[in-house]
């Protein structure tokens, strides 16, 4: 068995006992019940997104400066598991949102940034679809990186001042006795530390992919140069 | 060779070719003159709900005619190889690129001197220096944007498809502090300096850091 196969069956199990650590383990919410255990896994894969998104932005920003083509690879697979996380924190707000505000979506401060993240990282994702394989679509790409991640603050900042109806980063409550604070905040960094195992662990699978799809791109066969090969803009 | 004036040459340099050919603001006018038609059809518009729906149709026709007008910046270069010529004088590639977002920005600017008399004949709303002031600023940001990217998927097979998806999420802030700007001009509640200090901000913000970008997309 390889490092990495270690390391995902390791991720998985750590889930799994984050899973039980969330159901079995952690006190039920007074107020909004048992739905307020999604809380746990969507605030952890909102920072396990940012992550992210930081590796695609210092990925990017080491490809403009080296021309170093591991650091575009990481970019690139940050952006897709980044997008994977960002996806499950929409989805788990959404239904969250429902069952407590009533409503699938409202357009809150957190709520627009984060599908302008999505958005963003969907197409950078697209730009490196679109663009050939090599040195202007890692440019490109990372100037996109570089702009996503400096507009998503941004967007932020201007929509919190719009208008805002998602908790604030409420973590340590008073009111809460000491002893269920405990649990509360032992499940919510254990379910953190696990999802940032995971995508860890996500991250370094897909960059080895990558690694292997520019190999591949380096030594194509000659039945796919004749048949992919598109005809060259007239410069 | 002097930065500012390179950028004021390209920048002379696209819109005497606009003069001469009179293709985009044309197009652009009656562009955004179809939106504000679609606008009337789609909100059954009236002197009572006009002034808070007028702001909402202004950013949308807005949104759009820019994106058809950066999309078209780089065609021309594109089209005759006329970048790659540009490049290789001693003019910045950081000069090019603001010339062609200038250029751009005062082609979008002559759209909106259609733009909001015809919003203010056909929909009756006050258009006041702030709306004025508001839009322009919001134009610089947006310009500047919508040109770096023009400039990233100028090479990229699907560009048309490429531009928006890029580019509108970024323009965000801008039609989000330009929204609320030009909504308390019309009459609407809320800050309106708050709203214009904002968009400088995000002026200074995304203006530096285009030309900072602009470098590594349009070297070589």
């Amino acid at each position: 068995m390889s490092r990495l196969e270690k390391a995902s069956i390791g991720a998985v199990a750590l889930m799994a006992l984050a899973g039980a650590a969330i159901f079995f383990y952690a006190p039920t919410d007074f107020l909004q019940g048992a739905v307020q255990r999604i809380f746990y896994l969507h605030v952890s894969s909102a920072i396990a997104a940012y992550g992210c998104f930081a590796v695609v932005l210092l990925g990017g920003a080491i490809f403009l400066r080296t021309e170093n083509y591991a650091a575009d690879r990481w970019a690139r697979a940050g952006a897709l598991v980044g997008v994977v996380f960002t996806t499950v924190t929409l989805v788990m707000g959404m239904l969250w949102a429902k069952k407590v505000w009533g409503a699938f979506w409202v357009w809150d401060a957190r709520l627009t940034s984060t599908l302008v993240l999505w958005i963003i990282y969907a197409g950078y994702l697209l730009v490196r679809r679109l663009t050939e394989p090599g040195r202007q679509a890692a440019r490109l790409a990372a100037v996109v990186g570089i702009f996503g991640f400096v507009d998503v603050p941004v967007v932020h900042f201007s929509v919190t001042w719009w208008v805002t109806h998602h908790p604030g980063p409420v973590i340590i409550n008073d009111a809460l006795p000491p002893e269920m604070l405990a649990t509360f905040l032992f499940t919510f960094l254990f379910t953190m530390f696990c999802t940032l195992v995971l995508a860890a662990v996500m991250i370094t699978i897909r960059y080895r992919i990558e690694t292997l799809m520019d190999l591949k791109q380096l030594v194509p066969s000659p039945v796919q140069v004749v048949i992919t090969r598109e005809p060259e803009p007239v410069q | 060779m002097n930065p500012f004036r390179a950028a004021i040459a390209v920048a002379r340099k696209d819109l005497v070719s606009e003069w001469r050919t009179r293709e985009m603001v044309p197009a652009l006018a009656q562009f955004v003159v179809l939106a504000l038609l679609i606008g009337n059809f789609g909100f059954q518009i009236d002197s009572r709900n006009a002034p808070s729906i007028a702001p909402g149709i202004l950013w949308l026709a807005l949104v759009f005619a820019g994106l058809i007008a950066f999309g078209r910046t780089f065609a021309a270069e594109r089209e005759q190889s006329s970048l790659e010529a540009m490049l290789m004088t001693p003019a910045s590639p950081v000069a090019i690129f603001a010339g062609k977002a200038l250029a751009a920005s005062v082609l979008l600017i002559l759209c909106e001197v259609v733009l909001l008399p015809a919003l203010w004949l056909f929909f009756g709303t006050p258009v006041s220096a702030g709306v004025v002031l508001a839009v322009i600023l919001a134009t610089i940001g947006m310009a500047s944007l919508g040109c770096l990217f023009a400039a990233i998927v100028a090479r990229v097979r699907a560009r048309e498809l490429l531009l928006p998806l890029l580019t509108l999420p970024l323009w965000i802030p801008f039609i989000i502090a330009g929204g609320q700007a030009v909504q308390s001009a019309m009459g609407l509640p809320g800050s309106y300096d708050q709203a214009i200090g904002l968009l400088i901000d995000f002026d200074i913000l995304f203006v530096v850091l285009t030309s900072l970008a602009a470098r590594f997309v349009l070297d070589e």
